[in-house]
């Protein structure tokens, strides 16, 4: 937990400080107010971020060092896959359906990923990527009255 | 107190056909997404939200509220008969329910579970209606330097409570800040983070923070577990005709019902705590008051009693904050401000000023919804465990299906569904670095509310500090806000130096 305390600190620092030298002063608004800038309460929330994390960082770093822990270790490209993949997948998807509506492409997104998990029964394959996507269609179409979406 | 006509009223409303149907269907769904391992209460929630878009307020919220408190008590099922909680606040049930369910008595089990779920349940929303009208009769004499001090205390309360570092709870709570100021500037009209996005002009999208937080992130979080959990296989339900709970065996779990309840119901009214602390400091303090401690863990009934008594007490009783003062004390609290708003109602105690017949309507409707979950537990006992054994592989897929349909359904369109994907990701890591989930949500809700009381005491007391020495109740909840800091800080020390360290 310390690396992982020592790593997610310094990116939320990294952030912190980006959203306070650039992201809020040049998009956080601005115009004259009374009292309440409009950039204040983002940028209360930004250090607030920064002196947590900067804190975590720094304990982290401490009791890693004092107890002889490596900052960094080799790292597991398997699992990091394993974690990604997921994302990739409804990512595709996602894109697919700035094109085409979601109701066309859901079977496809039901059934592949039945398929990534090992499932190989047809019936299930029906069953799973049919019965939700009919639903969306009849709420839509039927009762929504607004199209396919 | 209010008008007898009004509570006639609320009830002749709860107990309406319509009524009836909304909370039936809310506590149905929610008992199946609670007995299947893997989906949980609050990805219930983020899901169900489009679904109320077509429903009147009070049929919408009835049927969150309906879904909420089924889910908490379907979570036993998976807890007892598969050793996997529904809810990680169901763990404590598997300590008894699994292996009381190994023994051959499965169906006690299930029957002590439900039976002290509808009691913890019901009991905590009569505290709550009992409690939560002086209260908020109380908060509605507070101006805006008192509940801007409140929930600033409230804030960094969840923050500490939340489980996990107070420091990464600062920091998740920092980030939704910033993401709940987005939007047009309410007094210079200034536009704020929305990077020319006209979309983002009312501020970040609820439903699709909710969704992508919530749901979609730990349907990828399900993911990387499956390929860990494959081929679990629950416990079927015996034929044995000696497995019927018996009104002698039910007595002895009695008073540690009556205790489990009232230690969720005191957790579940503090904000951050949740269910999980609830139920297992209720099986602890039934364990330690116990003549012989040592049957707990092997299958004592009074250890699932005492589990989903407290898990099922936290759920009313953390609407005392929200009904009280407004704040959502947990996630499911915070996702049901989110429904409120999309129907147009402010939550909190200006609605016992404003719509009384809506609150005690949906204070009946609670009510309602006990009784429903008993009558619809103990007749579907045998389904719900037959849908334990649904593979988490064939939940999954469908509950991403749902994530992304119900952005396509209220029209938020590939902007909607891009701005899920980046929350799913935040989300994901929120969870897998372990930053306070609750406190990030709560704080994007009530940023609107804080900068609003804040903007406020600003301009009226000239941004003169010393206004809190004529505002007793404001200088209190400051005082407060720094001893809690403080007191924070120190337990994090404290702990730092005690715990050895895991380098991971």
């Amino acid at each position: 937990m310390l690396r992982i305390n020592f790593w997610s600190g310094l990116a939320v620092i990294i952030f912190s400080i980006t959203l306070l030298t650039w992201i809020i002063p040049t998009f956080g608004g601005g115009g004259f107010s009374f009292g309440l800038p409009p950039q204040l309460v983002a940028t209360i929330g930004t250090w607030i971020m920064l002196l947590s994390a900067s804190s975590l960082v720094v304990l982290s770093a401490v009791t890693m060092v004092r107890h002889k822990h490596p900052f960094i270790v080799g790292v597991n490209l398997g699992e990091i896959w394993h974690q990604v993949w997921p994302f990739l997948y409804v990512l595709f998807f996602i894109v697919l359906a700035i094109y085409l509506p979601l109701t066309w492409i859901a079977p496809f997104l039901i059934a592949g990923l039945l398929f990534i998990l090992d499932e190989r029964r047809w019936h299930i394959y029906l069953i799973c990527s049919l019965t939700p996507t009919a639903g969306l269609y009849i709420l839509t179409v039927y009762l929504m009255r607004i199209g396919v979406v | 107190m209010p008008e007898f006509s009004l509570l006639y009223s609320a009830f002749s409303t709860a107990l309406s056909w319509e009524s009836i149907t909304v909370i039936l269907g809310g506590v149905l769904l929610g008992y199946i997404v609670g007995v299947i391992p893997g989906l949980n209460r609050a990805v219930a929630i983020a899901i169900a939200i489009p679904l109320t878009f077509y429903m009147s307020p009070y049929a919408a919220i009835s049927f969150l509220i309906g879904l909420s408190k089924g889910t908490a008590a379907g979570s036993a099922v998976s807890a007892i008969l598969l050793n996997t909680p529904g809810e990680s606040s169901s763990a404590a049930t598997c300590l008894d329910g699994y292996p009381m369910a190994r023994d051959g008595r499965p169906r006690t089990a299930l029957k002590i579970g439900l039976l002290a779920s509808v009691i913890g349940d019901l009991l905590a929303t009569l505290l709550l209606i009992a409690v939560a009208i002086p209260f908020a009769s109380v908060a509605l004499k507070f101006g805006p330097y008192e509940l801007a001090a409140i929930l600033v205390f409230a804030l960094i309360f969840i923050a500490g409570m939340a489980g996990g570092s107070f420091l990464k709870g600062m920091a998740a709570g920092g980030l939704g800040i910033i993401l709940g100021t987005v939007g047009m500037d309410p007094e210079t009209g200034a536009m704020r983070l929305t990077f020319g996005y006209i979309e983002l002009m009312d501020g970040v999208p609820i439903l699709p923070l909710v969704i992508g937080t919530l749901a979609l992130s730990e349907m990828f979080v399900q993911l990387d577990e499956y390929r860990r959990n494959k081929g679990q296989k629950a416990i079927n339900l015996s034929q044995n005709k000696d497995d019927n709970l018996k009104w002698s065996e039910f007595k002895t779990t009695l008073p540690t019902i009556f205790k489990g309840t009232a230690i969720g119901a005191f957790v579940g009214a503090l904000p951050g705590l949740g269910p999980s602390v609830g139920s297992f400091m209720s099986y602890g303090a039934a364990k330690r008051a116990a003549k012989n401690p040592d049957t707990f863990g092997k299958g004592d009934p009074r250890g699932i009693a005492a589990s989903e008594s407290a898990d099922n007490a936290v759920i009313p009783a953390s609407y005392i904050p929200l009904f009280g003062l407004g704040i959502p004390g947990s996630v499911s609290a915070a996702l049901l401000v989110g429904a409120f708003m999309i129907h147009g109602i402010t939550v909190g105690p200006l609605m016992l000023r404003e719509q009384p017949e809506m609150l005690f309507s949906l204070f009946s409707g609670m009510i309602v919804a006990s009784l429903l979950m008993l009558a619809i537990g103990w007749y579907g006992l045998r389904i719900f465990a037959k849908i334990t054994s649904i593979p988490s592989h064939m939940v999954i897929p469908i509950v991403i299906f749902l994530c992304l349909a119900g952005i396509q359904v209220q029209g938020f369109g590939t902007f909607g569904l891009l701005v899920v994907f980046g929350f799913s990701i935040l989300g994901f890591f929120l969870k897998k670095f372990d930053y306070s989930f609750v406190t990030f949500l709560v704080a994007f809700i009530v940023t609107p509310m804080l900068e609003l009381n804040l903007r406020q005491s600003i301009i009226l007391s000239g941004g003169d500090i010393a206004i809190l020495i004529d505002r007793p109740i404001a200088g209190f909840f400051v005082l407060l806000t720094a001893v809690l800091l403080i007191r924070f800080a120190w337990t994090g020390i404290q702990q730092r130096k005690k715990s050895l360290p895991n380098a991971d």
